[in-house]
This record gives structure tokens, C-alpha cells and sequence, in this order.
């Protein structure tokens, strides 16, 4: 008797881990939706980096202004296979936990997962689109060079230079950075890291020569002075201290911009009240001061907020312009 | 001697009531959290952050940090009791800690020496974080692409430790683990790489499943084989804390090589990227290059030590560079960090200058946590190694429960489960056969971490391999690369050539 005790007070604490992870089945009275349960949000970048920030910025503002109801929104990594793995899951979730599932997604996100997968943007419910988010090139302490023209001039000496950044948009960047330079990708070379945090922990200890990054992860390091920004990737000088980037234009060049938006989307069954609810809780984030003064205005990011409907069309027109760049539009 | 006081003034914000029974509830949650299988510290974080926004920054990172820590105590738990790790570290702590426990009936011994060293090995990481916190941060900075691959190198041939008796069977799995880490997406150039047009293989086979699997299923079902017997284990001691203590002679052989794996832990920790899983590791391989009382891999004290102390310490180790930089190491700390900046903090390279209080006061209650975490885990031991004495035909359906709720939770889908249960049956036929999983698990974890570092490499020096000679760190560890591969061949030929003389 004593054995079996033993035996079910074993079986009983191994089965905690479903608690740990579990949900419990509500019903969901008609009318407007409002949670009732914990919301998972999906992020398929690396902690540190921008998707990472982009997204605790936003439950950190639903949870001050209690816009979900005080339901908890825990923070899901999903980096497996460059982020494609947790798309997938995100698109493939049914029932009721359609409602509760949120998932961080940018133009870096998209590019990938149209040119390795069969996903595409129609198989998520959009919800609503954020923030326009642009590149920099930055030099870590003792670089080698102190300006984006040292690195012209080395270029057209011949030497070689290692570029490194995130995926997706930055990759973009990078190559549309190659052909207004007219430089083989061999003597100037990329290195893609799982996300830009991992990019500048590379930069700081001096492991790259450059570092392509948006300015929301690597502006607390300009401030530490511990990166310098050299070039703006945009048609417009940054404000602030990374204002002291010159534009490609400036340097007698055509001006190179790739543009990462960044929104949130759900999954493809959401329910249309769900996507009204969530659609509400951005517009009210993108509205408040805290988004504005300590994220928008501090990461200089562009604020463009969408509405479903806006971003709809806007993101699939988006996939499509891509689908036909990379020949994938049939 | 600032820092000392600093610390002693992180002490005082830390010892108050509230805190302490914080750290106690932390070190709890830690503990349980570690010990089930495929749920680690990032989702015991996760969890516990929304709980603690109610609290100020310092109670609430007191509780988290403490949690993150105790929980590498935990993983030991399940590998020495069960044969499944309970995290990723902890796969090196089952290779000795299962046979002590079972082939040599000593359970509670294997789980104090677990224990004793974790504490040691935690306790040189916070004393080492404590003292050159930042100045160690930015020594692993210094560890780019060319350094970590000659360290993974390094890390790689202590797989020659673990082939066992017959070389060429261990060769063949630890190909076999290469291969399996390379499927999925191909981080670098962002292309797919043997996904056989499975969205799922895109991510490659997750880690934590496959270990349950090859580990702890395969074993469940070499149960089902013996199952009309009661675990090897015959519990004769008592099950008081005194029964299951070890003695002092046990203490002297495993406070060595816990104090050699702690400082190697702490810096392993240190580096980007490479966490405590490589911590232990090399733990355990430095431990082959000294005298161990018995064989390891055997039920030695020394190895179960080894690994443990490097795991802990690493875990300490991975907070400097998330308080002096910024950088998080892994998930979890990226959770804190996330956890900072809801509690007002600006995390990154100002936080030790701006909000000095706050930084001491998380180093201040690592150290309670670790103390409090020892006393908790040494209490429970005597209870936990009741496990053993449970019939086999009533433990088979249990771990079969845990296998699988480990493998569902650590990917949130059926596909883990699954991956679980095919490496599970892969895992027994090697085992019947005599070929030893451990190599493959460790070329698994290792294989990734190489292909990319070594790729970097390589395009930073644009296809020379001069880039491994040019810097000292990289040098030296070549070079002890080359010892270690080098001695047993030299002595080979002195063994030869001495036989020579002789005859």
C-alpha cells in the first residue's frame, strides 16, 4: 500500500509539467472578445535583438495600461530553423488558442520564409502594422577605420572586409549595399548572425570589421560610446546621436534603404472579434506616450501604424513585389 | 576591496524577511522546475516574470535569479534517479550518476556528491563573478569564431573519453550525431539543408527530445526486459539524511576536481554562446586528464563532480556578461533582461554604473539562493531516493509518462514526442549492440556550435586557416589540441620502443 502511495505521489508530480504549460478550455461568451486566459506571443528572432525588443516594448505598455483584460502575456522564443518553425506553428494554431496567440513578424521575416517555404502572408490573420524601422553601419572601438569613406577607399584598395548583421533585412540591405558599391561579395563579405544581438556581441569584441544593425538594439551601445555609427542606410541623416552618420548620397553614391517594418500578426483562425480586440490594443499602444517617447522616439524608429484592413493589402502587396523579384510570383 | 563592499552592501538589501522567503520559494520552484525533464529554467522564468511585476526590481529579480540557479541543481535529480536528464547539463551527470546509483547501490551518495559539488562550483563562479565581473565580460568578448573553434576542438576530443571499449563503434555514433545536427535550416547562408521537405526537420531535431529519448525511453525499455526484477538498487542503508551521506574520504576525492571544473565552468560560462552545456563538458573531459579513484563512466564520484560544479558555475558565470554588457548567454537570461526593463531598469552596458544597488543585490542573492538551495536539496535526498525502491513494473508506465510530457513541453507539439519515441528505439538497438549513445549526444550538442563558429571563421579570414595561429588564445588552445591528441600517440611509441629495449 505504502509502495503504491509512493508510486502515485511519483506519478502525481511528474504530470506537474502539464500544468506548467497547461490551458484551460473557456468558453468564450458572443460578443465582443475579451481574454480570459494567458496570451503566448511568438518571437522568432534571438533575445536581445530587435523583434525581441520591438515586442517587450508592447506587452510591457498592455501591462501597465491593463489593455488585456490583466491576462499574462509570456514571451515564446522560437528561433528553430531561422524562425520558420515557429511561423509554422503560429499559422497552424486552431480552436480558442487561435485568440491567444500573437506573432512578431517584419519584412526580415517575411523574405525568408517566402524564398524557403511554402508559407506565405495569407496563411496568418494580420493585425496590425507598427513601426518602420531603418539600417546603420556601425564600427566597434579600436576599428581600423573612422569613417564609411576609410572603407570606400579600402574597398578600392583591394582589402577585404567582413560585414556582419541579422538575417533577413539586414541580408537585404547588405546586398543592395554590394551592387551601389559595385564590390564582389567575396571581398566584402557577410557574416548573418541568429539575430542582431549575437551580431554585436561580434562587433564589441572586434570579431567583424563592420556591423549592419537597426537602431533600436545597438543605440544603448552608442551611448555607452562602445559603437560609432558611419553610414545611414536611409535618404535622411538619423536624429539624435546617431545623427552623425552620413547617407550613402552624401558620399557620392545613390542613396541604399531596405525598410523593415514591423507589425504583429495571429493565427490564420483567429476569430474576426479576436482581430478587432487586438487590432484595438496596437492602435492604443502606438497612441501612447510611453510608445512614443521611449521606443519610437529613443530606438529612431518610424511610427506608421496600420489597421488590419490597411495592413492587409499592404503586406500582401509587399509578397507579392518580392514573390517577383526572387521569381516565385507564379 | 570596493567590490566586497558592495556585496556586503547587496547583502544588506537582500537579507530582509520578504527576500529571504523569496529566495526560499525561488530555490523551491528551481529545484522542481530543473528536475522534470524538457521544462528548464527559461519556462520556470517565463512563468514566474508576470508574478513578480507586483514586486519591486530587487525582491522580484532575487526570486528569478534565484529560480534560474537552483534549477541546475535540479537537472542532476532525474539523471542520477532515472537515467533522463533533467536538462542539458545534466546528460554528463547521468553517465556516472545512474550506475552509481543503481549498480552501486548508493543513490543518496551520488545525489550529496551532485549537490556538494554544485555548491562548490557555484560558489567559485558568484566569488569570480563578484571580484572581475565586467573584467571577465569583456574577456569574453575576446572569444570570437577562431577561438571558439579551437575551444569546441578541444571540447570534441574528450568525445574520445567516452567511445569506450571499442573505438570504432564509438566513431560510428558520433558521426551519426554530426550528421542529425545537421539537418535543418543552414544559419549562414539561410538556406535549408536536409529538411526532406519537412517543414519541422527545417528546424532541425531538438535537443532535448532526443536526449530523453536515446536516454531515458531507450532505458524504459531495457526495463521492460528485467521487469519481473526491482531496479538493481537493494536499499539497505536508512533513509536518513546520515545514511545517504558520504564520507570524508569521499569528500577529499570529489572537492578537487570540483574546484578545478568551477573555475573552468565560470569562464566556460563567460563566453558567448556556449553556456553550461559545454561547461560540463569540459568538466568532464578535463577530468580524464587526472587520476580519478575509479574508472569514470563507472559510477565515479570524481565525474559526477566534475560536471556538476562546471554546470553551476558556468550558470554563475552567464550573469556577467548579462550585467556587465547587456549580453544575454541563453533564453533565460534574456527573460531577466526582458524582466528588467518592465521593472524601469535599462539593461546594457550602463547598468552596473547606473543602478549599482541593484546589480549587487542580484550577486548577493545568488549567494543565498546557493546556500539555501544546498540546504533544501541535502533535506530532500533521503525522500528522493525512495524512487528506487518503487517495483519496475509500476516505474516503466511512469517514466514512460515523463519521456513523453518532457518531449511534448520542450517543443509544444506532438513532433517532439515523436522524435523522442524513434531515438528512444534507436537508442536501445545501439545499446543492445554495446555501441555507447554518450558520443553521439555529444558531437549533437558540439557539432552545431563548431560548423558555425568554424564557417565564420573562415569567411573572416576569407578561406585561411592562419586565422587559428594568429592570436594567443587561439594558439594556445590549438596547441593543447594538439597535446591532447598527440600524448597517447607518444606514449604508444615509447611504449613500443621501452618493449624493444626489453626483448
Amino acid at each position: 500500500m505504502k509502495k503504491l502511495l509512493l508510486a502515485l505521489l511519483v506519478a502525481s508530480t511528474m504530470i506537474f509539467p502539464i500544468f506548467a504549460n497547461g490551458e484551460t478550455e473557456t468558453e468564450q461568451a458572443s460578443g465582443p472578445f475579451v481574454p480570459q486566459q494567458n496570451i503566448e506571443w511568438y518571437c522568432t528572432s534571438s533575445p536581445g535583438g530587435g523583434s525581441d525588443i520591438f515586442t517587450r516594448t508592447i506587452i510591457d505598455i498592455i501591462n501597465e495600461e491593463g489593455l488585456a483584460n490583466g491576462q499574462n502575456i509570456v514571451m515564446q522564443y522560437k528561433t528553430d530553423g531561422a524562425g520558420e518553425v515557429g511561423r509554422n506553428i503560429v499559422s497552424n494554431i486552431k480552436g480558442d488558442k487561435a485568440n491567444y496567440t500573437l506573432l512578431t513578424f517584419n519584412s526580415g521575416d517575411l523574405m525568408p520564409m517566402c524564398k524557403n517555404t511554402n508559407l506565405r502572408f495569407e496563411d496568418f490573420q494580420p493585425i496590425a502594422h507598427m513601426a518602420v524601422d531603418k539600417h546603420l553601419i556601425f564600427i566597434g572601438e579600436n576599428s581600423r577605420f573612422s569613417s564609411f569613406e576609410d572603407v570606400i577607399e579600402a574597398l578600392k584598395n583591394g582589402e577585404q572586409i567582413v560585414l556582419g548583421g541579422s538575417k533577413g533585412d539586414d541580408i537585404a540591405c547588405y546586398n543592395a549595399l554590394l551592387k551601389e558599391l559595385g564590390v564582389e561579395s567575396t571581398q566584402f563579405a557577410y557574416i548573418a548572425h541568429d539575430g542582431s544581438g549575437a551580431a554585436i556581441t561580434a562587433m564589441l569584441g572586434n570579431h567583424i570589421d563592420l556591423l549592419i544593425s537597426k537602431p533600436a538594439s545597438a543605440s544603448q551601445y552608442v551611448e555607452a560610446k562602445r559603437l560609432t555609427p558611419i553610414l545611414a542606410l536611409s535618404t535622411s541623416r538619423f536624429p539624435g546621436n546617431l545623427g552623425v552618420a552620413p547617407t550613402l548620397s552624401e558620399l557620392g553614391y545613390n542613396d541604399v534603404e531596405s525598410p523593415n517594418w514591423r507589425s504583429v500578426i495571429g493565427p490564420k483562425n483567429m476569430s474576426p472579434e479576436a482581430v478587432q480586440f487586438w487590432s484595438d490594443v496596437l492602435g492604443k499602444v502606438s497612441e501612447s506616450d510611453k510608445w512614443n517617447d521611449e521606443y519610437i522616439e529613443l530606438k529612431k524608429l518610424v511610427p506608421d501604424y496600420m489597421d488590419t484592413e490597411t495592413y492587409s493589402a499592404y503586406g500582401a502587396k509587399f509578397q507579392a513585389d518580392y514573390l517577383k523579384t526572387i521569381g516565385k510570383d507564379k | 576591496m570596493d567590490n566586497l563592499q558592495l556585496l556586503l552592501t547587496g547583502f544588506i538589501s537582500v537579507l530582509t524577511l520578504q527576500n529571504v522567503l523569496v529566495t526560499m520559494l525561488g530555490a523551491l520552484l528551481g529545484l522542481l522546475v530543473g528536475a522534470m525533464p524538457g521544462i528548464g529554467s527559461l519556462a520556470g522564468v517565463a512563468l514566474l516574470l508576470p508574478l513578480t511585476y507586483k514586486f519591486n526590481p530587487t525582491t522580484a529579480i532575487i526570486m528569478l535569479g534565484s529560480l534560474y540557479y537552483s534549477n541546475m541543481y535540479g537537472g542532476s535529480f532525474s539523471a542520477i534517479l532515472l537515467n533522463i536528464p533533467g536538462d542539458s547539463p545534466a546528460v554528463m551527470t547521468a553517465i556516472d550518476g545512474y550506475p552509481m546509483a543503481t549498480k552501486k547501490n548508493r543513490p543518496g551518495q551520488a545525489l550529496y556528491t551532485s549537490n556538494i559539488s554544485s555548491f562548490t562550483g557555484g560558489l567559485i563562479g558568484m566569488c569570480i563573478l563578484t571580484f572581475m565581473g565586467p573584467a571577465l565580460a569583456e574577456l569574453g568578448l575576446k572569444f570570437g569564431p577562431a577561438e571558439m573553434t579551437a575551444l569546441l576542438l578541444v571540447a570534441m576530443t574528450s568525445i574520445g573519453w567516452l567511445v569506450g571499449s571499442n573505438p570504432t563503434k564509438g566513431i560510428v555514433l558520433t558521426a551519426v550525431g554530426i550528421l542529425i545536427a545537421s539537418m535543418g535550416m543552414d544559419t549562414l547562408t539561410g538556406s535549408p539543408r536536409f529538411e526532406f521537405g519537412s517543414i519541422y526537420l527545417l528546424g532541425g531535431v531538438p535537443f532535448i527530445p532526443f536526449v530523453i529519448g536515446t536516454v531515458g525511453f531507450a532505458q524504459v525499455m531495457k526495463l521492460v526486459d528485467e521487469k519481473d526484477k526491482k531496479i538493481e538498487a537493494n536499499l539497505t542503508q536508512k533513509l536518513t539524511i546520515k545514511g545517504s551521506m558520504i564520507s570524508l574520504h569521499e569528500f577529499k576525492r570529489l572537492i578537487f576536481p570540483a574546484l578545478r571544473s568551477g573555475f573552468l565552468g565560470t569562464f566556460v560560462g563567460v563566453l558567448p554562446g556556449a553556456g553550461a552545456t559545454t561547461g560540463a563538458f569540459l568538466g568532464y573531459a578535463t577530468q580524464k586528464a587526472f587520476k580519478s579513484e575509479e574508472e569514470l563512466g563507472t559510477g565515479a564520484i570524481e565525474g559526477i563532480a566534475a560536471c556538476e560544479s562546471a554546470n553551476n558555475a558556468a550558470a554563475a558565470g552567464s550573469f556577467a556578461p548579462l550585467l556587465a554588457l547587456g549580453i544575454p548567454g541563453s533564453g533565460t537570461g534574456a527573460v531577466l533582461l526582458g524582466g528588467l526593463m518592465m521593472w524601469g531598469l535599462n539593461p546594457g552596458p550602463l547598468l552596473f554604473t547606473n543602478q549599482p544597488e541593484f546589480c549587487w543585490s542580484l550577486i548577493a542573492s545568488l549567494f543565498l539562493a546557493n546556500i539555501i538551495t544546498l540546504i533544501i536539496a541535502l533535506g530532500i535526498i533521503p525522500f528522493l531516493v525512495k524512487i528506487l525502491t518503487v517495483d519496475v513494473k509500476l516505474m516503466i508506465p511512469c517514466i514512460t509518462v515523463v519521456c513523453i510530457i518532457g518531449s511534448y513541453s520542450s517543443t509544444n507539439s506532438l513532433y517532439g514526442v515523436i522524435i523522442m519515441v524513434i531515438s528512444g528505439m534507436f537508442g536501445y538497438i545501439f545499446e543492445r549492440n554495446g555501441y555507447s549513445t554518450a558520443p553521439m549526444l555529444l558531437s549533437f550538442v558540439l557539432a552545431p556550435l563548431l560548423e558555425s563558429n568554424m564557417r565564420k571563421s573562415f569567411i573572416i579570414s576569407h578561406g585561411s586557416i592562419d586565422i587559428f595561429f594568429q592570436n594567443p588564445i587561439s594558439l594556445v588552445l590549438i596547441l593543447i589540441l594538439f597535446t591532447i591528441i598527440a600524448t597517447p600517440i607518444v606514449r604508444g611509441i615509447i611504449g613500443v620502443v621501452k618493449n624493444h629495449n626489453k626483448n
